[in-house]
């Protein structure tokens, strides 16, 4: 059987910027290493997901932060692993031979510190048996002070332009939380020439340690993950959804997913496919669950294809003028 | 770093709850039915539990002995923080999900050789795990040192296997290493009756000076332990020019090599480089690491 054909067979299995994926779960960049990481885990199969996204990769070798780099914090954590990697070059050259493509699609996640470092890795990665690129924008950008890349989105989109010059494949630009106006920059992005959207990366933070009033991480901030940012994701992924669907650009909704009435959600709210990071660390096993899942949700729904769903979301119409200061 | 050599080599079991019980000195001994566990676990090995569905993240604890025909594994903790807290609380029968057996052990010397042993505070399960394996094996000639500041959670008695070259304080040993036919001695700084009022490092020292160079020689040290204990660990491997095995602690999320959240800086062909202590350790050459 063919990948095109499953993909109208099986009611998980969807396309993706053209790519075929098996089912829409994505599991994300920076918890699964480089790909073969959790194939130790006796039970858990590449082929329970959609796509896998690569360890964030830089044009040469970083070692990363000191320790330590993540911290527990309610309903979540702190990451500052600070883009520890091999380099792109040891990536293309030593990793993806190891990489069994028939599995699913693997998708590199490419970083910088300036718009031709970005530049540098994408074209590196263009010349390999890689399915898919995203670009890491939440970045600093060492020219412009350390603002990171998308926080700005005239800057974000310089550089999805710069790295859309450079490759024919599926180019996925990953959106940070930590801006004004996540759909005005998913627009200049799309405007850039991305073919799709992950929403959201982490969201800025910091835990402190009141006995040695030292911040726990050794990088002092950190990026938040898990359940606590779900609920800002979700509005996330239904804010740049009312941008992407006018241009048919299809959005990797992440944040927090821990089951599957939360990938449901993200479903609903716009995504196309939906992102497993930090629920990995606590059930590894937990993609075949959340296939599971979804199904029974179809069944009982009497849906025929789990694509009905994206976007299927029904705004409440307020009786009164919308406020949207939460009051 | 992307080999196929590790697939399926660790596993997830649902184990129920054989006991859990408070030890004197307030630490808590766990026992676990999880068969796979208990026959693959090597001494320096951990598994990585669910202690509280309302924590995001697992909690490593290390593996202190297994009966693999009984399918058991036992674990001892200290509680300190909301997960070991919540774990004191579960009770036989409940179901504990965990992944194991995580990380790279103690590896044994192929020659006959003198193991020495340092374990201190939470870091005493690994170091009484290889114990109980080097006992089993009649080529070498174990002695271990164990440090606590709590009551030890384990019977002690006086010794009768002699140590050369330690302080008459040091009277007293833990009933299953005398057992075992492994002389072993404990430290304290609270104070604790038959032991030794210092760190282990000491003891250690006074028994390496006595020793003859060429046994000295055949020594070689396994430590567990806090991070300062570990410092002093290498600091003395060093000054008596010998092997040092530690198993160091970090932060964890995965434990299964996935996030590099776990790291350490290790110095290898005078580069550093960042290793996980998941699965990279949590056991390391101490000289490369200190
Ligand atoms: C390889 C390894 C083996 C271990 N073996 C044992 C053992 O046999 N017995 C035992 O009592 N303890 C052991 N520990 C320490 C144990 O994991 C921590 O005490 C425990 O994670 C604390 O969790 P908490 O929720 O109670 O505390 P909290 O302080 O509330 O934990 C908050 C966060 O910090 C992490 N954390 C806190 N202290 C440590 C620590 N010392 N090491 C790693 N992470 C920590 C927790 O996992 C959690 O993510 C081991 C640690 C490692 C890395
Ligand atoms: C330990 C860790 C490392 C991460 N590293 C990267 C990275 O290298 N590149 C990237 O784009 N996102 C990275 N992320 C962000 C995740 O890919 C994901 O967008 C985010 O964690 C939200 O999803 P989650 O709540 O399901 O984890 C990392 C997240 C974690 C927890
Ligand atoms: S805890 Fe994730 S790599 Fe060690």
């Amino acid at each position: 059987m063919t990948a095109e054909m499953l993909a109208h067979d099986d009611e998980l299995a969807i396309r993706f910027c053209g790519l075929s994926f098996a089912t829409p779960l994505v599991l994300l960049s920076g918890c699964v290493g480089f790909a073969e990481e959790y194939t130790r885990v006796a039970g858990f199969s590449h082929r329970q997901t959609g796509a896998v996204c690569l360890k964030g990769t830089t044009g040469q070798a970083r070692l990363g932060n000191p320790a330590h780099r993540i911290c527990e914090t309610p309903m979540g954590m702190l990451n500052a692993i600070g883009l520890q990697n091999p380099g792109v070059d040891y990536v293309v050259k030593h990793i993806l031979p190891t990489l069994d493509f028939s599995e699913t699609r693997f998708i590199a996640n490419v970083s910088g510190s300036t718009v031709e470092e970005y530049v540098e890795v994408t074209q590196r990665f263009e010349d390999s048996p890689i399915d898919a690129i995203e670009i890491n924008i939440s970045c600093p950008n060492v020219k412009q002070g350390g603002v990171a890349f998308g926080n700005d989105p005239a800057m974000a989109a310089r550089v999805v332009a710069a790295c859309r010059a450079v490759t024919q494949k599926p180019l996925i630009t990953k959106l940070s939380p930590n801006q004004t106006d996540i759909a005005h920059s998913a627009h200049c992005c799309i405007e850039a020439g991305t073919d799709g959207l992950s929403v959201m990366n982490t969201l800025m933070g910091m835990a402190i340690d009141a006995e040695t009033r030292r911040p726990v991480l050794g990088n002092n901030q950190g990026g938040l993950s898990g359940p606590a940012i779900k609920p800002v994701a979700l509005l996330k992924v239904h804010q740049v959804y009312q941008v992407a669907k006018r241009h048919n650009i299809p959005i990797i909704g992440q944040g927090g997913v821990s089951n599957a009435r939360d990938a449901l959600e993200f479903l609903i709210a716009g995504a196309s496919a939906v992102g497993i990071g930090t629920a990995l660390f606590y059930d590894p096993l937990i993609c075949a669950k959340i296939n599971d899942g979804i199904r029974d949700y179809l069944t009982r729904h009497q849906l025929r294809h789990v694509s009905e769903l994206t976007g299927s979301l029904t705004l409440n119409s307020p009786a009164r003028p919308p406020v949207s200061c939460g009051a | 770093m992307s080999s196929t050599a590790h697939r399926d080599t660790l596993f997830v079991e649902q184990a129920p709850i054989i006991h859990n019980h408070r030890c004197p000195g307030g630490q808590y001994l766990l026992r676990l039915k999880a068969p796979i566990c208990a026959q693959k676990a090597q001494p320096g090995q951990f598994i990585h539990l669910q202690c509280d569905p309302h924590l995001p993240l697992r909690r490593p604890l290390s593996i202190l002995s297994t009966d693999a025909d009984a399918g058991v594994v036992d674990l001892l903790y200290l509680p300190v923080g909301q997960g070991t807290q919540t774990l004191t609380t579960r009770k036989a029968g409940e179901i504990l999900d965990l992944i194991g057996p995580i990380g790279q052990p103690f590896s044994l010397p192929a020659h006959a050789s003198r193991p020495l042993l340092l374990g201190g505070g939470v870091g005493i399960p690994p170091v009484l795990f290889l114990a109980a394996r080097l006992a089993a094996n009649a080529h070498h000639q174990p002695l271990a040192f164990l440090g606590s500041e709590l009551p030890f959670p384990f019977d002690t008695r006086k010794a009768a296997l002699d140590i050369p070259g330690l302080p008459t304080e040091a009277s007293d040993t833990l009933s299953c290493c005398e057992d075992w036919g492994i002389p072993t001695r404990l430290s304290s700084r609270a104070g604790l009756p038959g032991c030794f009022n210092g760190f282990v490092t000491e003891l250690a020292d006074h028994w390496l000076k006595q020793l003859a160079p060429a046994e000295r020689a055949k020594v070689t040290i396994y430590a567990c332990g806090p991070h300062p204990m570990l410092a002093a660990c290498a600091a003395l491997a060093k000054a008596y020019q010998l092997p040092c095995q530690v198993s160091l602690e970090e932060h964890m999320a995965c434990g299964v090599g996935g996030c590099a959240g776990c790291v350490v800086e290790t110095q290898q062909d005078g580069q550093p480089r960042m290793q996980r202590v998941c699965v990279d350790g949590p056991v390391f050459d101490a000289y490369q690491v200190f």
